[in-house]
């Protein structure tokens, strides 16, 4: 339980690093929300296409969107902060104290998570004030909260595997385009049929689409629990990926001295 | 006291060679600029070109329509930056240098400015240059022209926008307020779609924004034809929002060291 | 007419915070002035104000014959600033940063040019003088600052705590130059919190805390204020008893601190020779003997009750004795 305690520990003062410095949490929620005012409004007749699902406005598609661009960013920022404690030496501090080595990652990871609550409860009130409907309700959207939390937490391993490997903040703020690479080539912002090749192809196969999939279903459909299972599996496997890459940057880090 | 013009002149283009080392001292130091703007053009191309197939919509090139959106977008960042790099010489305490000298303040806002629109020339060509590559239309001569002065006059309102930020919060950790402020002016106009087809509070922000003016003017060699009628708007509003947000600057250049 | 003219010189950064609370100063043409004080003192702001970096909110000041308010354009030409820590461009390279200050200060392109080689070799950087200022050491870095300061002859030069942070010898190499830079005609108004580089630079020194002036003079004034020279002398065991009447009649007895009897001797080491000889002669033997004259540090004790942070390790240690009695 003493770990318990140590993962706890490290986790709230993750949260709080994010909060108080306006500069890290600022863009995960400013960012994604414009994009997706802008978005929703500039591209809102794309509802009358053909081949486009059948909901009730655009906004409501681009909701799960915003949400999981805005966990990724967290996921993103997480291993900024990892960074800079790694830069500050406060990671060699923990290093050198008798807490389990995972705790280090889990309670960075705790953080992100409850950044990723934050993220959807942020989102779903903007959804609520400006007038989207979540078909499957106050359930769908306990859903939603729990999916955006595993989706940070997942890409948090990721940031937090490359703050591990590199030591760098600047080269883990570098990859913060690559989210935007990650997003438009997923079902994030569009629909996979309607997006050009080779968008379409590879937005078919990136894990992101099936865990934008799965946090939209509540909001524009009754639920389906094939698409759920596949956006937790993606989760799942991008989290997985992540924690391998966490485990061998850290023994090699420790190798290295 | 005897300051001439000549010495302005020279001052500024100090200042602006001084603005180039970033570029030509720093490796990759041009990277994140271009990287920007040439991710969301291919992105936004790919995900949302099939709006062109919306009945009223004036092109059947997303690319085309989209690229004029980009390289004004290049041309805020480019000029966001200089914000930020002006806040950093004000945290450093190397601003001071060029405040204590007599050098008089619209020259250092001039350097500024300058240095902001010579630069927005990188990622706007950049990102041109790979639009004409997936297919996006060659906009002739004139078209070209003015989307570039187009570019360079954005990224001045850009550099003015950014420097008073940076005079008034004198920290790097402002640099959100200027870059997010400039994506917002450039995307809440006709960036994704013609003002027709444009929907809920977009529709009205978009025409009253007066970016849609300059969005348009840039647009117009890519898509349809260029005017006059299609050109002037876009160039009062960039001469009258570097007036207004110029004097800005100044007057927090001198709150800062009057 | 004086170089700096400083006339209840007020800055508030708020209703309650008072950084500059009303000075008076003036500099004579050709002196150097150092204003000694702890950090907060209000030394940087005061330099901010005269420098027109900063606005005063109240009073008024005139440098080299302008006034600070009014005419900011003539007070920058005829002012040389170097501020604290030496912020330079650490991309461009020496000779660039020169060059660009005389383009600053509106001199031709060819005078700038000869200018910086002038300067670079006065300062002794004309090696390192194309190589880009990131790789400069801090002394280096001050010393280039120093020198681009200077590039268009300033009347008035101010510098902010130039030795801050510096290895003895580099602060010595400084030191020398500004003097030199006095020598030639040249005002220097300086802030310093080492004793030392005011008792060694000065010819006035204004000691400054809480944004008020103390004390204002010259070092060797300021340390004859606060009290004569103390002669401190540790006996051979045990013949304490009738020395007293001996040293008695050399100047008023201290009491004693840590087994040495201290004497207060107005005319210094001066007066070591004859207290040697009637100890002697009184047949008393004398371990040590030493005079310790009074510091700015002893000044500055006081004139405000506290140390001076800034006082060297390195200075001879009779602040704390002061201090105690």
């Amino acid at each position: 339980m003493r770990t318990f305690a140590v993962v706890v520990e490290l986790g709230r003062r993750s949260v709080r690093q994010t909060f108080r410095r306006p500069q890290l949490m600022a863009p995960l929620l400013i960012i994604p929300t414009l994009l997706l005012a802008v978005q929703s409004a500039g591209a809102g007749r794309a509802v009358d296409l053909p081949g486009f699902p059948p909901v009730e406005s655009f906004f409501d598609f681009l909701l799960a969107g915003a949400m999981v661009q805005a966990a990724l960013l967290a996921g993103n920022s997480g291993g900024i902060a990892m960074a800079i404690d790694i830069e500050m030496g406060f990671t060699d501090r923990l290093l050198a104290a008798p807490i389990p080595r995972f705790a280090i990652v889990a309670g960075r990871l705790a953080g992100t998570a409850a950044v990723g609550a934050v993220i959807a409860v942020w989102f779903l009130a903007i959804g609520v004030v400006f007038g989207a409907t979540i078909e499957e309700g106050v359930l769908g959207a306990l859903v939603m909260i729990v999916l955006v939390m595993l989706a940070a937490l997942a890409f948090g391993t990721l940031g937090a595997a490359l703050a591990l490997r590199t030591g760098s903040a600047s080269v883990v703020q570098g990859t913060f385009p690559l989210v935007f690479v990650i997003l438009f080539l997923s079902t994030a912002f569009f629909p996979d049929d309607l997006l050009l090749e080779p968008a379409q192809t590879i937005a078919q196969v990136n894990p992101l689409s099936f865990v934008v999939t799965a946090v939209r279903d509540p909001v524009i459909s009754e639920w389906s629990m094939g698409e759920l299972a596949a956006g937790l599996a993606a989760t799942l496997l991008i989290g997985a990926v992540g924690l391998w890459l966490c485990s061998a940057a850290l023994k090699r880090r420790l190798r290295m001295g | 006291m005897d300051r001439g013009l000549d010495s302005d002149i020279e001052t500024i283009r100090a200042l602006v060679r001084r603005s180039a080392n970033e570029l030509i001292r720093v490796p990759g130091a041009a990277v994140p600029g271009v990287l920007a703007p040439t991710i969301f053009f291919l992105g936004l191309t790919a995900v949302f070109g099939s709006l062109t197939l919306l009945p009223g919509f004036t092109t059947d090139s997303y690319a085309s329509f989209m690229i004029p959106v980009s390289m004004l977008q290049g041309a805020g960042f480019t000029g966001a930056a200089m914000g930020v790099n002006l806040a950093r010489d004000i945290e450093l305490g190397l601003f001071d240098r060029f405040l204590a000298s007599p050098a008089p303040r619209w020259v250092l806002l001039t350097g500024l400015v300058i240095s902001a629109a010579i630069r927005s020339i990188i990622p706007s060509t950049a990102v041109f240059v790979i639009a004409l590559a997936v297919g996006a239309h060659f906009p002739g001569p004139l078209g070209l022209l003015i989307a570039y002065v187009c570019v360079m006059g954005t990224a001045t309102i850009a550099a003015c926008w950014s420097a008073i930020i940076a005079l008034k919060f004198k920290t790097q950790s402002a640099s959100p307020l200027m870059q997010t402020v400039m994506l917002a002016a450039v995307l809440c106009t006709t960036a994704y779609a013609p003002q027709e087809l444009l929907t809920g509070w977009l529709a009205t922000v978009a025409e009253y924004n007066p970016f849609t003016q300059v969005v348009d003017a840039t647009r117009q060699g890519f898509v349809g034809g260029v005017s006059w009628d299609g050109t002037w708007p876009a160039i009062v509003v960039i001469l009258a929002l570097t007036a207004l947000l110029g004097a800005f600057a100044l007057r927090g250049m001198r709150r800062t060291a009057y | 007419m004086p170089a700096i003219e400083v006339s209840n010189l007020q800055r508030a950064f708020s209703a309650e915070v008072l950084a500059v609370a009303g000075i008076d100063l003036e500099v004579a043409e050709g002196e150097i002035y150092a204003f000694l004080g702890p950090n907060g003192a209000g030394k940087t702001t005061t330099v901010r104000m005269l420098t027109t970096l900063l606005r005063p909110t109240g009073g008024t000041a005139r440098v080299a014959g302008f006034d600070v308010v009014d005419e900011p354009a003539a007070v920058r030409s005829a002012i040389g600033v170097a501020l604290q820590e030496a912020a330079l461009d650490p991309l461009m390279t020496g000779r660039e940063l020169i060059r660009m200050q005389a383009t600053l200060h509106g001199i031709a392109r060819d005078e700038g040019r000869r200018r910086a080689d002038d300067l670079l070799r006065r300062v002794g950087l004309t090696e390192a003088g194309d190589r880009r200022v990131g790789t400069y050491s801090g002394g280096m870095k001050r010393r280039l600052d120093l020198a681009s300061s200077l590039v268009h002859e300033p009347r008035v030069l101010f510098l902010d705590e130039p030795t801050t942070g510096l290895d003895p010898v580099s602060r010595k190499s400084i030191w020398e130059e500004v003097e030199a830079l006095n020598r030639e005609g040249t005002t220097v108004f300086l802030t310093t919190q080492y004793l030392e580089e005011a008792d060694q630079l000065a010819d006035r020194v204004g000691i400054i805390a809480k944004g008020r002036i103390v004390a204002e003079d010259t070092p060797t004034a300021l340390k004859t204020q606060v009290g004569k020279p103390r002669m401190e002398i540790v006996l051979a065991k045990g013949e304490r008893s009738d020395c007293v009447d001996v040293l008695g009649g050399f100047g008023e007895l201290l009491p004693p601190k840590d087994g040495k009897l201290m004497l207060e001797v107005a005319e210094g080491a001066a007066a070591i020779a004859p207290v040697v000889r009637a100890l002697d002669e009184a047949g008393i033997v004398v371990e040590s003997l030493d005079v310790v004259e009074p510091t700015l540090d002893d000044v500055f004790v006081d004139k405000t009750g506290q140390h001076l942070e800034g006082a060297e390790p390195g200075e001879p240690d009779t602040g704390e004795e002061a201090a105690a009695g």
